[in-house]
């Protein structure tokens, strides 16, 4: 891994942003809907207040054991073993994560653009993209992410402004949909909709200073959030509660409807493109990170010729022949609702036991 | 095979080693040996009786490239008139070098100098009346600007270095020589502003010049082959231009140009993407028409990289996203065309490749006309004879155009090559592939380095800059130089 | 190596990957029409496929081409009939670019309805915002006989035709996104696009100047047949009657969701009643909704719409201009009869249809905290009809044209 400080506040926060962000357009809005109906956009929010405390103790940790990354603070609090095995769990859950989502990128791509072609040759067309970009290192990664998000940003924020036309405001009524009792609870069960934050941490020693990391990753996860609960509003308003559940995946749904005046009618193909970027940047992203997570466990200092072994296992469980539906309804709805818990509970206590050693003065 | 190498590898060494001899018969026959002088035209000697000391003396030079009034005027006759104590007090030539090496000495002759061998003495005097000829000071031909600074460089390192100067006036510029090659010994002329280059990357450009082991390295074209780092890399690394003034608005932030006796143009290092995408005159025009250039700069590169490309994408895989009456248009048009829609595009972008080499070829009075002509009959006839439809003459025409845009030579090829290769990932998956490798080639463009420095550096990685990426700023308002390389001095300029 | 790889590239181009298809090799579908047939399950789709020759400058056509090829199949669902369709039509059919889908009135007010339409939203090739459109005919008579007479590219002549007739308020808009937002919403009624190729009898000018016509019942000479007015009413998927175009005009001023510019109307002259004033009538601002909801009693419901109006003939030649009190007069006739016109309508809604046309269940939404309770109270089966409903009208400007006065008739006849 090479290190020339080259990575700033805004690197990091591109890289969140992209990694987090793309949320908003992939079919968590529909998994949502299945039983917020329209409150659905207020989950985001209310998973954000659920785990952002910890993901704060999570950074102060990091703070006071100075030059650790995820793993090694993790090893430095509960032990060699145990932080090793907590490190194999959010290992399984990176790859998890991107597994499913993968699987149900490319279903997006192949129902959407390429009805014709196979999954099997969607899936390593996109895989390999993503693991010749990954080859080239977190600071590459980084800066490409940061290159590439104003333009990526300037299309989102073009879909909103065309969307405005088609917004009714009164959708979002009644206000808390399904029920305010169902709304928390699926809140705090799908509090790992910002997991990826914490795979994030892996990199925290790749900043010039240490402090543009957490700065970085504070401001883009309240920007990601804001992005994320403005996507979700706009769709509920466009899409009212009965539709929203129906719809797998509202955000090109939402391209497809709006058009440019009355000459440019399909512009979906023009989204599409910097929606393509995202998602290639996304698994990127996630790709290396989960390979480097692995790679520390492991002590490999030089993981990168990883990336080929964990690019093919994605691809072959992401084979696995479940249909879009049951991937995303029922085994990612299951890994999110596992996850929530694990990552609202492990800074507790990794701080706990860190108090009790007397370690935090 | 094995003899031959040998026996050449044998030769120089064994000059190397030779001191100059006290008597001057034995100099002058090794003189004769070591130029071949039966057979070497140019090859000139001329003995003389040296008034001051009273000794034979005994001249030698290539009459090619040396200046002979001067040796008769400065050399000859003081030498024969002139009263005095040493060589350097009774000749009148502003550069008199001495040594007893016949390395030296071969090295001296082939740079147009006189050496002067004197009877019991043991060392030479090596008198610089060089006259190489080159062509006087033209305008720039391949870079040219309205508004700006009309001289080029010529193939003449002084004239190239006093065109320097004479923007530049500044102590400390200095103008280092290395030498390199091994058979024709050259100079490469390393110029910098000595209280603001970075010495790491200073040091690095030396070294890699003194690691250069060939025979010879002939003008800077080839030497800018010779310093990259990745020579099948399709993006380039080291910037080449023709125009001073260029070169100095480099050598002012910090960087390294690079001049040879031999070019007509200069080597600037280190590199990043915007030296290849700015041209002169952007700063020249002032801030809102050069940013103005830039943008349809900006454009020109998209069109040229990507027109082709997009094209075959969208219509070959998202035809939805053609307006329908732009649809059917395409469509009546491409209905009596027998190839598929990649293949029209390829014919096209080859034609205009043909016919841009062959333009450049041609005999200088047949030129235009034949450029005009080919380019008429390939597109029109072509329309009319149902091989290609009417609108990829307009795609093609549009991405060839756009590339003339990109004036750096280096960036253009690197566009025309990329280009093919992006259209042949829309071919194959459409706007999926497409975004894909542009992603990786930018992905790849991004861990370029050229001599340490980042290629898309200062907009990412971030460095303090003048932020003149993109777009530029006013030029009150620039107040660093480049921080990606370091320099000694970043303040350009003071605050207030 | 280099051979390898120039094979691959080349047999990669060659072979043609998957969903790659050229564009000659498509044909696109302008419009889709819908018909019933006596099988149950089955229904006859006709697709008005684009011909890219005509009006195109590059090509020489044939001179007999028609602009467009019809062509008509039996079939389960839009998509999969395109296969079938492919038996005589030469080219793959292609959805992407369809502006329009034609429904016969048969269908539509059939209890299948919503099943076939359900199966466009299913495929990415149909958009949401394609419109959707009932005729009084069948479907396919309605295709046939529609002969643009000036534009002969058939989805220029949808984009336009549907895009000023919309305008001026005599059809809705009605997407097809709307179409299912207010169906599966299950608590407004929807309105589509009425539309006929057939002259049916002429109404007479008894009561109105305006547009109190349906499709078909407008009297014309030359043009094209086909005819844009009115709208069909639809109530949870299914349709149950038809509105007129002024009717259609008074649903859209008290639905905010819905845009309409401005259009001419007239009014009998309150001073002169055998002359009728027109006048321009703009709605600038968004209509006030305000619902009180009771839960024991009937809800109430109050409508403010705040309009301008042009005057742009008085052939009585009086001169409203000059004087405040005449003006009153028309102002007071023109609210007067907008809101008899708009209470007649109301009244119509809540009494046969049962629900309302102006997407008015939106206002409500925000007096219930969660779904269910919204749900249970249910808006048009409950609320609605029994609501207390008070529209006003109010008129903020009244402009007189760029003429300061009529010519005075007395001093011309002198």
């Amino acid at each position: 891994m090479q290190n020339n400080g080259y990575l700033r506040i805004k690197e990091i926060a591109a890289m969140t942003l992209l990694l987090v962000g793309i949320k908003l357009s992939d079919s968590t809005p529909a998994l949502l809907a299945q039983k917020a109906q329209n409150g659905f956009w207020l989950i985001p929010l209310l998973s954000f207040i659920c785990i952002f405390p910890g993901f704060l103790i999570m950074l102060y940790l990091l703070k006071k054991y100075q030059d650790k990354n995820l793993i090694e603070l993790m090893e430095a609090i509960t032990g060699k073993w145990i932080g090793k095995g907590i490190g194999i769990v959010i290992f399984l859950f990176a790859l998890l994560t991107i597994t499913f989502d993968s699987r149900n990128y490319i279903e997006q791509i192949g129902l959407l653009y390429f009805p014709k072609s196979p999954t099997i040759v969607l899936f390593f067309i996109f895989i390999g993209i993503v693991f010749f970009g990954a080859k080239k290192g977190i600071e590459v990664i980084g800066e490409t992410s940061w290159l590439f998000l104003t333009v990526i940003k300037i299309s989102a924020s073009l879909v909103i402004l065309l969307s405005l036309g088609e917004v009714v405001m009164q959708r979002v009524f009644p206000i808390f949909g399904s029920g305010i009792t169902n709304i928390l609870t699926e809140g705090v069960k799908k509090a790992s909709l910002f997991a990826e934050l914490f795979f994030l941490l892996i990199a925290y020693k790749v900043t010039k200073a240490s402090s543009m990391f957490s700065k970085g990753i504070v401001i883009a996860s309240f920007i990601t959030l804001f992005e994320i609960t403005l996507f979700y509003f706009v769709y509920i308003t466009v899409f009212d509660y009965n539709s929203i559940a129906k719809i797998a995946f509202p955000f090109h749904d939402l391209t497809q409807f709006i058009n440019l005046g009355n000459f440019f009618t399909n512009i979906e193909t023009l989204f599409m493109v910097f929606w393509l970027f995202a998602a290639f940047l996304k698994f990127i992203i996630f790709i290396y990170l989960a390979t480097w997570i692995f790679g520390e466990i492991f002590a490999i200092r030089n993981f990168e010729p990883l990336l080929l072994p964990f690019s093919f296992l994605v691809i072959m469980i992401g084979q696995l022949p479940f249909n879009s539906i049951i991937n995303e309804l029922i085994l990612r709805e299951m890994l999110l609702t596992i996850m929530s818990p694990f990552f609202i509970i492990l800074p507790y206590v990794l701080w706990g036991i860190a108090w009790g050693k007397g370690e935090l003065k | 095979m094995v003899r031959f190498l040998k026996k050449s590898s044998e030769s120089p060494s064994s000059i190397e080693k030779k001191k100059v001899y006290n008597s001057l018969e034995k100099n002058i026959q090794e003189m004769k040996y070591l130029f071949s002088s039966n057979r070497n035209k140019d090859f000139s000697m001329r003995s003389l009786k040296i008034k001051f000391n009273n000794k034979e003396g005994c001249l030698f030079y290539y009459s090619s490239i040396v200046d002979g009034s001067k040796i008769d005027m400065h050399v000859i006759k003081p030498l024969l008139e002139n009263e005095g104590n040493t060589v350097m007090n009774v000749v009148s030539i502003e550069n008199i070098e001495e040594t007893n090496e016949f390395s030296k000495v071969i090295q001296y002759m082939n740079s147009g100098k006189v050496i002067l061998f004197i009877e019991e003495d043991a060392s030479t005097y090596a008198m610089d009346v060089a006259d190489f000829q080159h062509r006087s000071i033209f305008k720039s031909e391949n870079e040219p600007t309205v508004k700006g600074p009309q001289d080029a460089f010529t193939e003449s390192l002084n004239t190239n270095l006093s065109l320097i100067r004479k923007q530049l006036h500044n102590n400390q510029l200095i103008n280092e020589g290395i030498q390199i090659g091994k058979r024709s010994i050259n100079e490469v002329n390393m110029i910098y502003i000595k209280d603001v280059v970075n010495n790491e990357i200073l040091e690095q450009v030396r070294e890699k010049l003194n690691n250069i082991s060939v025979d010879s390295v002939r003008n800077v074209e080839l030497l800018e082959q010779y310093i990259e780092e990745r020579p099948y890399s399709v993006i380039p690394t080291v910037l080449y231009t023709e125009r001073p003034d260029k070169a100095t608005s480099y050598l002012e932030d910090g960087f390294i140009v690079l001049l040879m006796d031999s070019s007509s143009a200069c080597l600037i290092v280190p590199v990043t993407f915007w030296s290849f995408f700015h041209s002169p005159e952007d700063r020249y025009l002032r801030f809102l028409y050069g940013n103005f250039t830039r943008a349809i700069r900006l454009l020109c590169f998209y069109l040229t990289l990507m027109i082709s490309a997009s094209y075959v994408a969208i219509s070959n895989f998202h035809s939805e996203m053609i307006p329908p009456d732009l649809l059917l248009a395409i469509t009546a048009s491409r209905e009596r065309v027998p190839f598929p829609l990649i293949f029209e595009v390829l014919i096209m972008e080859i034609a205009f490749e043909l016919i841009r080499e062959a333009g450049l070829r041609i005999p200088n009075p047949l030129g235009p006309t034949i450029g005009i002509v080919g380019a008429l009959i390939l597109g029109q006839a072509a329309v009319e004879a149902n091989i290609i439809s009417p609108i990829i003459v307009i795609i093609a025409a549009l991405s060839g155009l756009s590339s003339f845009a990109l004036a750096d030579l280096n960036i253009n090829f690197m566009v025309r090559l990329m280009r093919f290769v992006f259209i042949l990932a829309a071919g194959a998956f459409g706007m999926l592939a497409l975004t894909g490798v542009f992603l990786l080639f930018f992905m790849y463009a991004a861990s370029v380095k050229s001599f340490g420095v980042p290629f898309f550096s200062p907009m990412s990685p971030h460095f303090l800059s003048p932020e003149d990426t993109v777009f530029r700023k006013p030029v009150k308002k620039e107040l660093f130089r480049p921080g990606y390389l370091y320099p000694k001095d970043i303040q350009k300029k003071s605050k207030s | 190596m280099i051979r390898v790889i120039v094979l691959l590239i080349f047999s990669i181009l060659l072979s043609g990957c998957y969903d790659r298809i050229e564009l000659e090799q498509q044909s696109y579908v302008i419009a889709i029409g819908i018909d019933k047939t006596e099988q149950e399950g089955v229904y006859s789709f006709t697709y008005q496929i684009a011909n890219p020759e005509i009006g195109s400058a590059a090509v020489q056509s044939g001179p007999d081409e028609p602009p467009t090829e019809i062509v008509t199949v039996n079939g389960s669902d839009i998509l999969s009939s395109t296969y079938t369709a492919n038996s005589f039509v030469s080219k793959k059919i292609t959805l992407d670019h369809t502006k329009i889908i034609v429904i016969s009135e048969e269908l539509a007010r059939s209890e299948d309805f919503i099943r076939v339409i359900q199966s466009a939203s299913r495929t990415p090739q149909i958009r949401r915002s394609v419109q959707m459109l009932v005729s009084k005919e069948k479907a396919i008579d309605f295709i046939n006989n529609n002969e643009p007479i000036m534009e002969k590219r058939p989805h220029k002549y949808y984009q336009f035709m549907l895009n000023r007739a919309v305008q001026t308020g005599i059809i809705p808009k009605s997407t097809l996104h709307r179409f299912f937002q207010i169906t599966e919403g299950d608590a407004d009624l929807f309105l589509a696009i009425y539309a006929t190729t057939e002259q049916s009898d002429q109404k007479k000018n008894t009561e109105g100047f305006e547009d109190k016509y349906i499709a078909g019942e407008i009297p014309q000479i030359g043009g094209s047949p086909t005819q844009f007015m009115g709208s069909a009413v639809f109530k949870e998927g299914q349709m149950i009657d038809i509105l007129d175009g002024e009717e259609t005009r008074v649903a859209q001023m008290l639905d905010k969701t819905l845009e309409m510019e401005d259009y001419l109307a007239t009014i009998p002259d309150p001073k002169m009643p055998e002359y009728r004033i027109s006048y321009n009538y703009y709605q600038k601002k968004e209509p006030i909704i305000n619902i009180n909801y009771y839960k024991n009693k009937p809800t109430e419901i109050d409508v403010n719409i705040s309009f301008q109006v042009e005057v742009i003939a008085i052939p009585s030649l009086i001169m409203y201009s000059q004087s405040k009190k005449d003006q009153q007069t028309l102002q007071e006739a023109l609210t007067q009869r907008l809101e008899e016109k708009t209470n007649a309508l109301i009244e119509k809604t809540q009494n046969s249809y049962k629900s309302d046309a102006f997407y008015w269940s939106l206002y409500i939404r925000k007096h219930f905290k969660d779904i269910k309770e919204y749900e249970d109270a249910d808006w048009h089966k409950n609320i609605y009809p029994n609501a207390k409903i008070n529209v006003t009208y109010e008129l903020e400007k009244m402009e007189f044209g760029k003429m300061i006065n009529d010519s005075n008739l007395e001093d011309v006849r002198d």
